[in-house]
Parts: structure tokens; sequence; C-alpha cells
């Protein structure tokens, strides 16, 4: 038994080795390098970074640019995969369509924004067919979809590679959770098609999808190969934003890129404990059951 | 512990610089220089890969390994080596100018003094301002002058018949037709905002010398309100710059724009004969001059091939590479050979090289020609260009 | 018939980037306002009969890191994460597991940067498999901690109690119960790995060229034809996998494995 209880002490060090001491390390060297503590250039203690970082407007506005287009991201692809899956629900259990729901997961960010950058471009395929079939006059009648302020060509990017997943998701929650049998026991109620979708349907599948829908959300909002191929200066999600400060021009800018990282860091942590005590079911153990 | 290994580099530094030239090549024979340079233009690559590289393979045995990295990205990864005290750089030689140069010396990350060991530096013309200097800073022998360009403004001459020669022109050209016209915010767009801040303040003596904030602040006012009246006419109404010189290029080559812009004065010829400019397109130089400047070599402090490092830069400005670099369908690159000092035969082929046709002869535009400004000009313009007009 | 129509409308725009990325990697010179490249040639594609060529070389490379990554946390965390499945702290190691998971691979790699420099392991094969796997592991023990269960568990002191050997408990009972789990980590750390670009290059110093490094470097050299051929070679490997067996192609939590 003692045999048995050294391996466990020893897989529970190795996880944390693996896991928690690069992160600590990193965030160590990060603040000391924040507060110019460490750092060959940097004269010594100061705050001054964190003070132009917190009450400065580009760290905040990167981190609401970045939010806005995870929720836009997100929400498009549930309306999407909502009514896919739903209105597909056979098709998408057998046949060419299970597969081919599948083929997006194959492409990764940055190959699905090279693609979106040739495409929707003024200059990119789409302008082309529509200046050759007569819609469009010339090359500036076609709408700025890449590098734009909204972060269009980010958001239809990561529509495109989120909804199949979501449509996969939904379809298996569907089956395993028997909404079938939900559904017939209401109708014998007598509840309309209407009420079963906004009473029966809706409710199960995004309850038991809550959290990875969550988790999705700061995953866009996180992601780096996407916006830099496709978005612009200003406004400029958080990961490109922090790169940046990091290897760009002004050498002084270095500790405000690793407050940035920090900041966003925490920011991360909190809402995943927020998300941990709120929805404890999620994360509870079948081993424990 | 950590003391003697200090002491160890230095002594390995002083070493290579008192050898003998033979005895430095034999040093570098077998290694692997990693060179870190700008990789945006296929052309270069191609001049490295294709020339350089076997050349260097051939006769010295030396393998060179590009790694693609530029400014604040070159600094970065030094300045975090020399930090973590690493005892060998993964970066030997990189390709630097101005506010990188003046960035690396500030936190001593060059090896040097190093030019002078090398047999073919008696032929660079160091004694030309353009380029023994590096934006306003002495060299002192840490890098190595490679080549010399002048900035230019190409245009398609199809679409443009007489190109906007003043600032007063170019706006009611712009006017005249929006969404044809931009600049890049990286080094090429801060280069000609450079030009125009020199014409503005009335040539370029008054901002000689180290950076004066007061003459900055007065003159970059007065930019910024220039540029203000220029953006709502800009390529996609100034809401937008392209990221890169090659996204520009890309932009102006599938006719979106109507001008791009070049820090290499002859890059139109060689990107018109790779097919990507169309055949109508053209270089010239306003009449508020664009600045002239050189690229340079550098070794860093941190290499553990040195010597090997020295010879693919001795070999980078041997008359046989320069001639190669400078024809105009290669790349284009201005020498940095003084012609006086090169053997006649050397000076009649450079001479010959094929001569450049959508490009104006470097002899006229060299009046037009600034002088680089101090690297805090350029620091200050690309943040304030972002907070000013970006971001406003 | 509407609902038909769709759907065959939307198979065909799923395997329209697949064909699009093809015909570009095929093109040379695509001047606006032409549909379509203006010559169309295999050029690109020589690259496939010179093992010196860059595409070439980026291919194995990124296959090599990808695979030792995928093994390597296929196993350790399949050992690792058994322990921490029945620890009585296992919700404490989960929410420490999904910290790295959640965060952007890329500010990871800016914070811990510094430490890859003093070792020596920046620029390096093995500096990028590791920084990689410090990343993936997390995930790995996520997708194993969906896996491990009561019964399961019940099915392990069983074989002890009938007189198994550790080993043999593993090797009889455990491995063969826990295969497509092992598949499943496998092939999703493989392709995280294959597709990771912003750490890969920042630990890697742009010296380990894998395939996704590729596509930016080309795209910043504005060469699209060659960044098409690229992007090309990157979906291959998923697809192949997705013909093979397309349930190990995503991960979704709290499913039946």
């Amino acid at each position: 038994m003692k045999k048995l209880y050294n391996i466990k002490s020893f897989s529970t060090l190795l996880f944390l080795i693996i896991v928690v001491l690069p992160v600590f390390c990193g965030l160590v060297y990060a603040t000391l390098y924040s507060f110019e503590i460490v750092g060959i250039i940097n004269s010594g203690f100061t705050t001054k970074h964190w003070e132009d970082i917190i009450q400065g407007s580009a760290f905040w506005s990167s981190i609401g640019f970045s939010f806005y287009v995870a929720i836009c991201s997100v929400v498009i692809s549930l309306i999407f995969a909502l009514a896919m899956a739903l209105s597909w629900k056979k098709n998408l259990q057998k046949g060419a369509l299970s597969t081919a729901i599948y083929l997006p997961l194959c492409f990764p960010g940055t190959v699905m924004a090279f693609f979106m950058f040739q495409f929707l471009s003024k200059s990119g395929f789409l302008s082309r067919l529509g200046f050759a079939s007569g819609v469009l006059e010339d090359i500036n009648s076609f709408p700025a979809l890449i590098n734009d302020a909204y972060g269009i060509g980010i958001i239809i990017t990561s529509v495109v590679l989120i909804t199949p997943f979501f449509v996969i998701l939904f379809s298996n929650i569907y089956h395993t959770e028997n909404i079938e049998a939900y559904k017939e026991l209401a109708t014998t109620f007598g509840a309309s098609k209407r009420q079963l979708l906004q009473k029966v349907t809706l409710p199960i599948l995004l309850k038991k999808s809550s959290v990875t829908i969550y988790l999705f959300i700061i995953f866009v909002m996180g992601s780096y190969e996407i916006p830099l191929l496709l978005g612009r200066q200003s406004p400029q999600m958080i990961s490109v934003a922090t790169v940046q400060k990091i290897q760009r021009f002004n050498l002084y800018d270095i500790p405000k890129g690793f407050a940035m990282s920090i900041l966003y860091v925490l920011i991360i942590m909190s809402v995943l404990l927020f998300l941990y005590f709120r929805n404890r079911d999620y994360f509870k153990s079948e081993t424990t059951k | 512990m950590v003391f003697s290994c200090g002491e160890n580099k230095k002594q390995e530094a002083v070493d290579v610089l008192s050898l003998s030239w033979e005895d430095i090549e034999q040093q570098a024979n077998g290694k692997t220089v990693t060179m870190m340079m700008w990789t945006g233009d296929s052309k270069i690559n191609a001049y490295i890969n294709s020339f350089v590289k076997p050349k260097i393979k051939n006769t010295y045995g030396i393998n060179l390994e590009i790694i693609g990295g530029q400014g604040g990205n070159i600094v970065q990864i030094l300045m975090t080596e020399l930090q973590a005290s690493a005892s060998k750089s993964d970066v030997d030689m990189m390709w630097i100018n101005g506010e990188t140069f003046y960035q690396l010396r500030q936190i001593n990350a060059l090896f040097g003094p190093w030019t002078d060991k090398l047999p073919n530096s008696k032929y660079i013309d160091f004694e030309n301002p353009f380029i023994g200097m590096d934006f306003q800073q002495p060299i002192e022998g840490f890098e190595l002058p490679w080549g010399n360009v002048q900035m230019a403004i190409v245009y398609d001459s199809a679409k443009v018949e007489n190109p906007p020669m003043n600032r007063e022109d170019l706006l009611n050209f712009v006017k005249a037709n929006p969404g044809i016209f931009t600049f890049d915010n990286q080094f090429t767009g801060l280069t000609f905002l450079k030009a125009l801040l020199i014409d503005i303040a009335g040539g370029g003596e008054v901002l000689q010398g180290d950076f004066d904030e007061e003459k900055y602040n007065l003159y970059s006012q007065k930019l910024w309100a220039y540029i203000n009246q220029l953006k709502p006419y800009l390529w996609r109404k100034g809401q937008v710059f392209p990221e890169s010189v090659a996204q520009m290029h890309q932009l102006f080559a599938s006719g979106e724009l109507w001008f791009t812009m070049s820090n290499n004065d002859a890059e139109v010829d060689s990107k018109t004969a790779e097919g990507l400019f169309s055949e109508t397109s053209r270089a010239y130089v306003p009449d508020f001059g664009t600045i002239q400047n050189s690229h340079y070599l550098g070794i860093t402090k941190l290499s553990g091939q040195k010597a090997a490092s020295m010879v693919v830069a001795n070999f980078m400005v041997s008359p046989e590479a320069q001639l190669e670099k400078m024809n105009p369908v290669i790349w284009g690159d201005g020498t940095v050979l003084n012609m006086e000092a090169l053997p006649k035969d050397m000076k009649a082929k450079f001479q010959n090289l094929p001569s450049r046709t959508k490009a104006p002869q470097r002899s006229e535009i060299l009046h037009k020609a600034h002088l680089e400004l101090a690297p805090m000009y350029m620091i200050k313009l690309a943040e304030d260009f972002r907070k000013k007009i970006i971001n406003p | 018939m509407i609902k038909r129509t769709l759907q065959y409308g939307f198979i065909i725009s799923i395997g329209f980037p697949v064909v699009f990325l093809l015909v570009l990697s095929l093109g040379r010179r695509w001047a606006y306002p032409n549909i379509l490249p203006e010559q169309i040639s295999f050029a690109n594609w020589e690259f496939l009969q010179q093992s010196d060529s860059k595409l070439f070389q980026a291919f194995f490379v990124s296959l090599g890191i990808s695979l030792c990554v995928a093994v390597f946390v296929t196993a350790l965390g399949f050992v690792i994460s058994k322990f921490i499945a029945y620890s009585q702290r296992r919700n404490t190691f989960l929410v420490l597991a999904y910290i790295p998971y959640l965060l952007s691979p890329v500010i990871m790699a800016i914070i811990f940067q510094y430490y890859f420099i003093i070792t020596g392991l920046t620029g390096t094969f093995l500096g990028v498999i590791i920084a990689q796997f410090l990343v993936a592991f997390p995930f790995g023990i996520i997708i194993y901690l969906n896996f491990w269960n009561a019964q399961l568990k019940s099915m392990e002191e069983l074989s002890y109690t009938l007189g198994g050997s550790r080993w043999q408990t593993y090797k009889k009972v455990l491995l063969p119960l826990s295969k497509n789990a092992l598949m499943l980590c496998f092939f999703q750390v493989f392709l995280i790995s294959w597709f990771e670009y912003g750490l890969t290059n920042l630990i890697g110093s742009g010296k380990i060229r894998t395939l996704t490094v590729s596509v930016f470097n080309f795209v910043t050299e504005a060469n699209i034809f060659y960044a098409a051929l690229a992007c090309f070679l990157l979906i291959l490997p998923p697809m192949l996998l997705l013909y093979i067996n397309k349930r190990f192609i995503l991960f979704v939590e709290k499913t039946e494995l």
C-alpha cells in the first residue's frame, strides 16, 4: 500500500509541476517585470505601467472588443446551430450531412482566416464574382469585411469554425437526453409546437450545454491567429494587443505588455471560479456520485 | 561562477578580434550562422536563398540559416536573452538599421567594433553621410553597411497622369480621387511621414542632430493636422491602414490602390519583372523629397558564431555580392561600395548593370534625398500616429 | 424539398473552402477582377519532389512535433488523471487544469518565454515540444477526467481482488476499456499541436518552421499561392482522420466514450 501511496503523491506532484508551476512562474516573472523590478533597461520599482493600463483606455477597450467579438460569434453560432440541429435532426445522425458537418473542424483558425481573407476582402473572390456579374460597379463598392471596425471578418470566421461544434453538441444532447420522449409527454398535455420549443427543447439543450457555451466565449476572447490576420490596429483583440506591446517599436512598453497579460490571466481565472461555483454540477465527478 | 562565465565570454570576444583574417576564415568553416531578417519580400528572399546561401556554403563551408523577424522583435529576443543571462544567442547576425540599432546599442546587445576586420570593408564608402551615419548615429564599427536606398512613391501611370509633387498637390489629388492613396503603419509608412515632417519643418537641416522635443512637438502638430485633412480621402477613409508594405503592394497590384511606396527606389522594376505590378507602374520622388538611408548587418554580443558571422558579412559586402544585389531584376538594392575604391573591371561591371526602366535614375533623385532623423523621431511618430490618427 | 436543397447547399458550401484553397495553391498571378488565377499549373507543388524544400521539411517538422506531443500527453495524462479522478481533491485539480486550458496559448508563451531562454530551449525542437506539451497536457487531463468513473473503478478493484497484479490490471482490464478514451486524447492533442501558431512561433524563435508558421511566413511575404498550398497541407491530416473515424475529431465534455 505504501508503494501505491508513493505513486499517488508522485502523480500529484507531477500534475502540479506540469500544470500549475509554469503558469505560476510565468506570472511571477511578468509581475516583477511589470513593476520594473527585473529587466535590464528598467530602472527600479514603479507602478506607473499598472496605472497606465488600469486608468488608460487601451486595455479595457481591447478586453471590451474581445468580449463583443466573442459574444457575437457565440450567439450567432448558437442560433444557426439550434436551427440546424433541430430541423435536420435525422440527417445529422446518418448520411452525407452527418459527415460533412465535421469537415469545418478540420480547419485550424489560421487556415479559415486565410481563406476568409481571400474570399471576403475588397479584392477577394466574392468581390470578383460581384464585379463579373455586374452587381459591383468597382472594387470600392464592395463592403469592408476584413480589417473592419466592427470585427465582422473575425466574427464570420469564428462563427464558421464553432457552429458545427454546437450542431454536433446539440444533436448529441437531443438524443442522449431523450428530448423526443419529453416532447411526446408534453404533447399529450396539449402543448403547442411553439410551447414545445420554448418550454421543453430549448431549455434542456441550453441548460445542458451552458458551461460549454461559456467556455467557448472565453476561447474566442483569447483567439490570436484569426484577429492577427483579419483584424486591424484599432480596436484590437487582447492577445494581439498584448503580443504587440511586447514586440513592437517601443522598448519601454514591454512592462505594459506584461501588466496586460497578468490582468488577462486574472480575469480568466475569476470567470472560471465564478463558473465553478455557479455550476458545481458540471464539474462534479462521475466517481463521487 | 557567474562571474567566471562572464569572463570567459569576454575572453572569446577579444580572441575573435585578435585573430588574423585567415584564422577567422578557418574557424568559420563548417559552422552554422543564424541570421534574422525581414522576410517580407520574395525577391529579397530569393537573393538570399539562391545566391548568398549557396555561395557561402561552397566557398566557406558555412550554413546560413534565415529566420524571420525585424525591429522590435529582434530587440525583444536579445533583451530577454541578456536578462536571462543566456550563454548563447539564438541569433548570430541580423539585418538592422535606425531605431533597432539605437535600441540594441542602448541595451548593449551588439558585438563590436568588428567591421574594420573585414578585408572588404576597404571598399565601403564610410565617408558618405548617408552610409557612415545611421539615423544620425555614428556606426562605430558595431554594424556593417549593406545597402543604400532612397524611398520612392510608386504609381500606375495608366491611371495617374501627373503624380502629385507637393503636399498641396497631394491633398487636391486625393480629394479628386478618394480611396486610392494610403501608407502602411510600419517602417515604410513612417518613413513617408518623416519626409513630410522634414518638409513641414522647412528642410532637412532644421531637424538635424539629436532628438529635439520642442521642435518635434511644433512640427508634428502641423503634420497631424495635415494628415487629418488627408484622412477622409485615404483608402478606406483613413479608418484603417495596411498592416505592412507587402499588403500595400498587394492592394496596388490588385488595383485597389493607385499608389504604393517603397523604401527602395528600384523596387518597382523588380516587382514589375516578377509580374506583381502592372507594366505601367512607375516610381518617382515628389518635390518635398524622400529619405535616403542605409541598412546594415549586426552581430549579436551573445553569438556563438562570431567568426563565421564575420565571414558571411564580409561576403555580403563583396563587390560580387553587391553587384548581384544591385541588379534591378534581382533586388535592385543600392550598393554601399565606393566606386572609386573598386578595381577598374569591377567598377565597369557596376556601370554596366541593366538600367532601371520604371524607376528614375539615382542621379536624378539624389538632390531630393534627406538624411535620416534621430531614432527618437521615428519612435515618437509611431506612437503618435497610433494615438492621434489610428485611434483618436 | 426546401430542406433538401438547403442541406445540399450547406454541404457544398462546407466543401467550397477546400476546393478554393486547392485551386489557389495551383495558381500564379491573380489580378482583379479575374475570377481565377491567370496560370494554373503544378509548379507550386513541385516541392514534393525536393526533399530540401521548405514546405516538405515543414510538413515533417509539424508531424514530428505533433506526434511527440500527442504520445506524451496521452500516456502521461492517462496515468496521472487516474489518481486525480479518484482523489478527494479532484475538483480542485480539475479547476487548476482548466486555467491553462482556457488561457490563450500565445499569452502563456509570453509569460514563460523567459524560462525557456534561461534553459536554452528557445529555438529548439525540444523547446517547442515542451511548450506545446504544457498547453496540451491540461486538456488531456480534462478529457480523461470525463472518462474515469465509479464503474471503471470497481472493475479495477475486482481485478485486484481476484489476484491480478498492477501490471496485469492495466494491461488486461484498464487499457482495453480505455481504448476509445486514449484514441480521443491522442487525436485531440495531435490536432491542437498541429494547429498551434502563436506559441510555436514565439518559443521556436521562428527557427522551428511548422506548417502553420509557414502559412504566416508566406502571408507576410504576400505569397498567397504558397500560403494556400501550406493551408491545404495543414487540413489534409485532419481530413484523413475524419475519413477514418469522425468521432475522434472533436471532444464534447460529458458524453459517453
